[in-house]
């Protein structure tokens, strides 16, 4: 594989490249899933070829092939070229890249037992047994148990004489109960939403994960929340589970610290970003207990590697310390406007696609309290768990998140669950009223297998380190027609009887939330770039649509 | 494809049988449309870049920045099975998107979606959006409330994806999972909505058949504000004991059928009359990062983005900062007034969708980000 990206780079340089260089990228995926009693589909697939990125005339060009042959290098590399000339008629800033040492190196992810070679039999045997039991509730009208698994093996080499191999195998496994009433769906999962949790490991991850061992209380609780009430609605101390902490950092911390996003080049599609240039190492993002890491070196996590793939090294870096903003997640072409090296941020989805800024593992570093001794501290609120949906604006400023369930807090103790928790809130006034994190006994890391981002779309695997953590002043049931928090209600209130015209109901929408701040007073203005690229065909597109998921479809 | 081959008939032989399954289908009649326009090479490499140039020149021309796309593609796609189904058909798409912005957070955007590459016109696209992003400066703030709301196309087809995603799939349906589940043939919306999905219709870009080479069916979805029927495949048809509508994406899949064609039927408003009408009220432009909070009722939370604008007095007095908004989609058909008789084709979460503006009278917004 070696001579075949040697090959690349030559003919890039051959045809006019200031700049190149190529992965060659083979990948395999299996995914199955078992839903209410039966065997939904299983699914494998593989897909092999290679991209040539390279810099003319100071300008991107970009071209793709799934055959792998000498005579392929040279026609691919030659595209590469004839885009990028074509991209420096566009007028615009000339780019320039950041210093990066060439190295020589392999690297391999964690793995026990490769699940590829476990067979498709213990694999649906762990699968039909966790259904089953998720449907243990009557209420459980519909189950659903799912594995995946995802191998890449990597071949990285560039013009500043780098020559890299990385392979590693990542495993996903999740289940769902959707207690059903009526007009009503409610569900609950294992180990996380969105298909589960995943991480850098073989099958020893599923056999640790216990999804039968697991089912049941699945099943109970998921029965649990259509008997349970309404979410109140108003102002109140909030503590979120670390799964549903991941993903706020994810979208309120992650992508608004992307430096191509604040610079523009997303600006069409998921956005920009309320942060400016000028706000490194001047803005209060959080409070003092808050500091945010983005580390690439984290065994097992869907974040780490050992090079990103411009070829630049794994990074452990802080982007929040005691609440100040420290630092964008960089390539080797933003990391310019900073005066800086790039911190190896860039990540493409396969072969035929351009490496983008995209997390790594971005955590809440642990506080110190203990979770137990969180809630025990807390008189009045409510503790979230599993997120159910989330929304936030252009700017990564105002968010809205659901959650499939909660409990009260009630004078120091866990009270009655309530459905359909949601809370809303402004990025920094929201880190600002963080007075608790939990430490090291109680954070772990959440792989997220769909941050979505780029045109045409590109699917990354990241990850985020969190413990449970407390925030004041949360608005929470957005109009929802809930209970006003403050107001007596029995602990097992029924929820308002469904109607037909239950959509037509106008709720009174809660008080605003958001008092605003200075670091949303900034707005990003610098030039932008356009990509000019083919596009996947419709019917490939279909096959991987989701719901805009911020992270399959945006943003 | 050997090996391919091999590893599905080995998962198929470990697979446990699945009762329900009807088997393969067999061959249909298809109506085959015309989308080819060799996109690709009626756009290179060289033609994009100089149609990049003149869409934002636009911005350029104003002092503005702007970010955006133009994109080609042109593909084939063929189904076949052991039962004779073999249905092929190619596919040009043309899209172009452009964001303007200015420096006190105006921001414009138009979009193009065509199979004809032919019919973009950069100039336009490009005065269009810079044109919404110089009237979208300096912003005002809004309390949240309930408000009367002209929603443009965009912000229509953004409502309609999220309405199709979330209950008009037959697996959605017969698992409790739908607005429609429990309540075909009652009304659900008002009776001046009618929702279906039309691939074959002229102004549909993809192909004719799903992947199970199927014929997609003219499928009313919504009628006169009644639900009529959910869009099937040949599984789900079997499992509720009804036709198939061709609607099948690729197998497997966890979503089941999917309207990927869907369309609004035109009134008779129009959007210059809709905002004449409105005594206090705002207009929008487009949605961002919508999700679903409950599929029941189709409960959706998103942002305005891109020129949203107080309407005073039946016209546009200023731009208003982008909201949140925490509304039900079925609430908000059920309150429209007037539906527009001019529809625009947008490229949407779920194939495309071919919308008309739309006056609501009652539309939450929850909140506002600065």
């Amino acid at each position: 594989m070696k001579s075949f990206a040697s090959a690349c780079l030559d003919a890039a340089v051959a045809a006019g490249a200031d700049y190149a260089d190529v992965r060659v990228v083979d990948t395999s995926n299996e995914s199955i899933s078992v839903r209410t009693g039966r065997l939904e589909g299983i699914e494998s697939s593989r897909s092999a070829g290679f991209g040539v990125r390279v810099i003319v005339d100071g300008a991107w060009g970009f071209a793709a092939a799934s055959d792998l042959h000498d005579d392929a290098a040279a026609r691919v590399a030659a595209q590469a070229v004839e885009i990028a000339r074509a991209s420096a008629l566009v007028p615009g800033k000339r780019l320039e890249l950041s210093a990066v040492e060439a190295y020589v190196g392999e690297w391999e992810g964690p793995c026990e037992t490769d699940p590829f070679e476990v067979s498709l039999e213990d694999k649906l045997e762990v699968l039909f047994a966790a259904d089953e039991l998720l449907r243990t509730e009557e209420a459980v009208k519909v189950s659903s148990a799912r594995l995946g698994f995802h191998k890449v093996d990597k071949h990285f080499a560039s013009t500043v004489g780098s020559h890299i191999r990385q392979r590693h195998i990542e495993s996903g496994m999740g289940i769902v109960a959707y207690a059903v009433g009526e007009n009503e769906v409610l569900p609950r999962s294992y180990p996380n939403s969105h298909g589960g949790a995943w991480e850098q490991a073989g099958w020893e991850s599923v056999v640790a994960a216990d999804l039968a061992g697991n089912a049941s209380r699945v099943s109970e609780e998921a029965a649990q929340l259509i008997t349970a009430k309404e979410c109140p609605s108003g102002s109140t101390t909030i503590v979120i589970d670390g799964s549903q902490l991941a993903l706020q950092v994810h979208e309120s911390i992650g992508h608004p610290t992307e430096l191509d996003r604040v610079l523009g080049d997303e600006a069409a599609f998921a956005g920009t970003s309320f942060l400016s240039l000028s706000d490194l190492d001047t803005v209060r993002y959080a409070s003092e207990i808050v500091s945010v890491t983005a580390d690439a070196t984290v065994e097992g996590s869907l974040g780490s590697f050992g090079w990103d793939d411009e070829g630049v090294p794994a990074q452990r870096d802080y982007l929040i310390r005691d609440g100040l903003f420290t630092g964008f997640l960089t390539s080797r072409e933003s990391a310019v406007e900073i005066g800086r090296t790039s911190n190896g941020c860039m990540r493409a989805d396969g072969w035929n696609r351009i490496p983008l800024i995209r997390m790594t593992t971005v955590s809440l570093e642990p506080g110190e309290w203990s979770r137990d001794d969180l809630i025990a501290d807390t008189d009045d609120g409510i503790y979230v768990e599993t997120n159910n949906s989330w929304s936030i604006d252009d700017r990564r400023l105002n968010f809205q998140f659901a959650t499939e369930i909660g409990w009260e807090i009630k004078n120091g103790e866990l009270g009655a669950v309530v459905k359909n928790p949601n809370y809303t809130g402004s990025t920094p006034e929201f880190w600002n009223s963080c007075d608790a994190v939990c430490s090291e006994a109680d954070w772990r890391v959440w792989g997220l297998p769909n941050c979505g981002k780029g045109e045409p779309m590109q699917v990354a695997h990241v990850a985020h380190g969190a413990a449970p953590a407390r925030f004041r002043d949360v608005q929470m049931g957005v109009a929802r027609c809930s209970a006003s928090i403050g107001r007596e209600t029995s602990p097992h209130e029924p929820s308002p009887p469904p109607t037909r015209t239950r959509w037509s109901r106008s709720c009174s929408p809660s008080a605003p939330s958001s008092r605003g701040s200075r670091e949303t007073a900034s707005t990003s203005t610098s030039p932008r770039t356009t990509h000019v690229s083919p596009s996947a065909p419709r019917s490939a597109r279909v096959s991987a649509s989701r719901p805009r998921t911020g992270w399959t479809r945006a943003p | 494809m050997t090996e391919c081959c091999r590893a599905a008939v080995s998962a198929a032989e470990i697979a446990p049988e699945d009762p329900a399954f009807p088997g393969l289908p067999g061959p249909q009649p298809i109506e085959y449309r015309d989308r080819a326009h060799g996109a690709t090479g009626a756009l290179d490499a060289e033609g994009r870049a100089r149609a990049v140039e003149a869409i934002v020149g636009q911005a350029a021309a104003h002092g503005l920045s702007a970010a955006g796309k133009v994109e080609v593609s042109d593909a084939a796609v063929a189904v076949a099975n052991t039962k004779s189904v073999d249905a092929a058909m190619p596919v040009s798409e043309a899209r172009a998107t452009v964001l303007a912005m200015g420096d006190e957070g105006g921001s414009g955007w138009a979009s193009f979606s065509s199979a004809d590459p032919r019919d973009l016109v950069p100039e336009a696209l490009g005065d269009e959006a810079a044109s919404l992003a110089l009237r979208s400066e300096d912003a005002r703030s809004l309390e949240p409330g309930t408000y009367v709301v002209v929603l443009a196309h965009e912000a229509v087809a953004e409502l309609l994806s999220m309405l199709a995603y979330a209950g008009f799939s037959a697996k959605a349906v017969a698992e409790g999972r739908s607005f429609m589940s429990g309540h075909l043939g009652e009304k659900v919306v008002s009776e001046r909505i009618t929702i279906l999905d039309d691939a074959a219709s002229p102004e549909a870009q993809g192909l004719t058949f799903d992947f199970e080479g199927m014929p997609k069916r003219r499928t009313p979805l919504i009628e006169d504000g009644v639900a009529v029927r959910p869009v099937t495949d040949s599984y789900w048809a079997a499992v509720t004991d009804t036709d198939d509508t061709g609607h099948a994406l690729p197998a497997p899949n966890s979503f089941g059928p999917l309207p990927l064609d869907i369309e609004m039927a035109p009134g008779d408003g129009d959007i210059d009359r809709m905002v004449g009408s409105v005594e206090r009220g705002i207009y929008v432009t487009r949605f961002h990062y919508v999700n679903v909070e409950d599929p029941m009722s189709v409960l959706l939370t998103g942002m305005t983005r891109d020129g949203t604008f107080m309407i005073e007095g039946g016209r546009l007095t200023h731009p208003v900062r982008n909201l949140r908004f925490t509304q039900s989609a079925l609430g908000a058909l059920d309150s429209v007034e007037s539906v527009g008789a001019d529809r625009r084709h947008v490229d949407a979460m779920l194939g495309s969708a071919l919308a008309p503006a739309r006056l609501v009278r009652e539309f939450v917004y929850t909140g506002q980000p600065w």
